[in-house]
């Protein structure tokens, strides 16, 4: 894909050679001639629905003119036509600023489309005519060549326009191309996995911390009702979910240094408020897909975005009846699905070095040497930074992967993980070092690592409530009890939606008397806080503890 | 909004990107940017109180919301919002009520009256039909009503 010639490559050039003004003279004045040309063709009725019938004589304009001699005047073409298509934008808009009164925002908008819709569709019926009919392969290239123009437009005129910059124009090709090129027809359906990546491609080159001034029109391509079904649902074999998941991933992380030190300026709340929506829209219309990629996500998204993350983790398969996690007596044992592993399509091992993971795995099978639990805090340690003092990532990565060793293991001992079978083994020495060992900042990002485990019933929720109440119970000082405590309570304080799992081990805290919750100071050393406590009681057990 | 961690100091690249996306706020995409051209009717979004309807009704996009419309309406959305789905829904919604597509008129035909004569290629009778440029019904006497100008493709 990458090599010379594959599309990547055919992208990259394009992105390269938007930078080259060195054109042979007399090309713009042609280009200028013939996109005007097009603009008309394109508007007039006789050119059929599709502007086919226009198109043929256009492209005999075109080798008039030897502009289809070589792939450079092509590209070059390319170039300028999308650097007039901007200017024209540009040029409109200015006018509507100096004389709101005689044009209005709706005519000026319409006034540019008549130009970029235009040219959009003379892209697509290039690249749906270029090569014969079979041959996909000049198709893509072309398509990714055009792509990656105008990529290399829009970060040239970003980088200098800067504050100035407008998205508009770019958003529009963008939007119309992908409409166009999604059409009903067999051509286009039979490169339509190959347009997706592109896209897909275009969209990670252009992510919010590449082109923040895109930003907005970013997340608008991207959450685009078509965009998403062709990515998540018309796409067979789920061959879409992983490009969606990462563009997903460039948005959470755009965000992330912003909502972790809530500095929220209005732009920033709209764009939370947008990637509230997207996530909203997923939930209900592409759970399976949340829950796939949950780790990956969880993994970027900051420890304080608590609705975000429940979102996510919220989500379950929609063919599986969660049961009520107010029932009384609800025995989770006993529920089929609990035995049964959650699909998790994130490399979480390869965060790992590769000595480290061989350390680990070595003290998982042999529970020696001691050393590796006292050197696991500061392999863990990054920096000095209060803040910043942990890999995150790295965290959350040996969490996951001790527990699902712990599983396995306990599966090929013939038995099934509960409060019994966790217990006392090498899986079980990390998780417990770990919770003592560590300072608060260190804990309180260890405890979430186990908590983003807790979903619908699945064996990896039912391992982690069990570890987690595990700990609780076994804990040598009341602070872990306490952070235990906050970490699940903070998750269910904020608005709907809290995940299953994570219900059903704060309910077991607090209502099974071995764990002699409401005997802890920090249940009562606020009046506000006893108040809180009491409320949660009352929810999820109906009637009050004191 | 808390931050159990403690803010960290935003890199110059954080703040270049903060001061990007501030400018970019002002001039936020429009609705109109991700939906084709609308000749005739374009988005105009103005703030409208509270206490008139926000959105439409609900199922406003069922073929029995449609029904229930005038066949007046139903020819203004047919000319006035080209290529939309509600388009195609009153162009249906016009056929269960029994009114024909001529492809060269352009226009919306329906019986009067049993036709005079109905041959292989055409009929011939009195009819009822819809002139869009001076938009009202009229009717008209002895028109050949020819099937190669009948649009009947299957509406599903």
């Amino acid at each position: 894909d990458k090599a010379p010639g594959g599309p990547t490559h055919m992208m990259h050039s394009g992105i390269s050679q938007a930078r080259e003004f060195d054109d042979p003279p007399g090309l713009h004045e042609k280009t200028e001639y013939l996109l005007r040309e097009w603009v008309n063709i394109y508007h007039s009725p006789t050119s059929g629905r599709d502007s086919t019938r226009g198109f043929s004589a256009f492209v005999q304009q075109m080798h008039q003119q030897g502009i289809l001699r070589t792939d450079d005047l092509i590209t070059r073409f390319f170039r300028l036509c999308t650097e007039m298509c901007v200017d024209l934008t540009y040029r409109l808009l200015q006018e509507s600023n100096v004389s709101p009164s005689l044009l209005n925002p709706t005519l000026v908008r319409a006034k540019c489309f008549h130009t970029l819709d235009a040219f959009v569709r003379l892209i697509t019926l290039l690249v749906k005519h270029s090569g014969d009919a079979v041959n996909s392969v000049t198709k893509i290239n072309l398509l990714n060549k055009v792509l990656g123009i105008v990529v290399g437009v829009l970060l040239q005129d970003h980088d200098t326009r800067q504050t100035e910059y407008h998205q508009m124009p770019y958003h529009r090709i963008f939007i119309m191309l992908f409409y166009e090129l999604n059409a009903p027809e067999h051509v286009l359906e039979s490169i339509n996995f190959q347009t997706l990546t592109a896209f897909t491609n275009t969209y990670h080159i252009l992510r919010p911390s590449k082109a923040p001034g895109f930003a907005f029109a970013w997340l608008e391509v991207v959450s685009y009702r078509a965009f998403i079904s062709r990515m998540l649902l018309h796409t067979p074999q789920q061959k879409g979910w992983p490009m969606y998941a990462q563009l997903l991933i460039d948005l959470f992380k755009f965000l992330a240094p912003f909502l972790r030190n809530v500095e929220l300026t209005k732009s920033i709340q709209i764009l939370y408020r947008g990637t509230l929506r997207l996530l909203l829209v997923l939930l209900h219309d592409f759970p399976e897909f949340l829950c796939d990629y949950h780790y990956g996500f969880c993994d970027v998204i900051p420890a304080n975005c608590i609705q975000l993350r429940n979102l996510i983790l919220s989500a379950f398969p929609r063919n599986m009846r969660l049961p009520d996690p107010f029932t009384p007596n609800l025995k989770v044992d006993m529920l089929q699905e609990i035995n049964v592993a959650p699909r998790i399509l994130t490399n979480f091992v390869a965060v790992m070095s590769q000595p480290f993971q061989q350390d680990l795995d070595s003290y998982l099978k042999t529970r020696a040497p001691v050393t590796f639990l006292s050197d696991l805090r500061s392999n863990l340690q990054v920096s000095n930074e209060t803040g910043l003092t942990y890999n995150v990532p790295l965290i959350n990565s040996v969490v996951m992967y001790v527990g699902t060793q712990a599983i396995s293991y306990i599966h090929n001992k013939g038995g099934t993980p509960s409060m019994a079978t966790i217990t006392h083994s090498s899986h079980m020495d990390i998780f417990q070092n770990l919770a003592v060992d560590l300072d608060t900042e260190g804990r309180y990002l260890f405890l979430n690592a186990i908590a983003n485990q807790l979903r619908y019933p699945n064996s990896h929720t039912h391992y982690f409530s069990c570890t987690l109440l595990y700990l609780f119970a076994e804990a040598n000082q009341e602070s872990i009890q306490e952070q235990i405590t906050r970490v699940l309570l903070e998750r269910l304080i904020v608005n709907r939606p809290h995940p299953w799992g994570l219900l059903i081990t704060f309910i077991e805290l607090i209502k099974n008397p071995n764990f002699k919750f409401w005997n802890h100071e920090f249940v009562h050393c606020a009046p506000e806080i006893s108040k809180l406590f009491d409320s949660v009681a009352r929810s999820c057990m109906g009637k009050q503890f004191n | 909004g808390v931050a159990p961690l403690g803010p960290i100091s935003l890199s110059k690249d954080n703040h270049y990107q903060q001061a990007m996306l501030e400018a970019c706020y002002r001039h936020m995409p429009h609705p109109s940017d991700a939906e084709r051209l609308r000749h005739y009717l374009p988005r105009n979004p103005c703030p409208t109180p509270v206490y008139y309807h926000q959105s439409p009704l609900p199922h406003h996009d069922t073929i029995d919301f449609y029904l229930r419309l005038s066949t007046e309406t139903l020819f203004f959305i047919f000319y006035y919002m080209e290529a939309t789905k509600a388009q195609y829904m009153a162009a249906k919604a016009l056929k269960k009520q029994s009114w024909r597509f001529h492809t060269k008129y352009m226009m919306w035909f329906q019986r009067h009256e049993e036709p005079k004569t109905i041959t292989d290629e055409y009929e011939q009778g009195t009819y009822i039909y819809f002139d869009y440029e001076k938009w009202g019904q009229r009717k008209k006497e002895g028109f050949t009503f020819e099937y190669r100008y009948l649009e009947d493709r299957e509406l599903q």
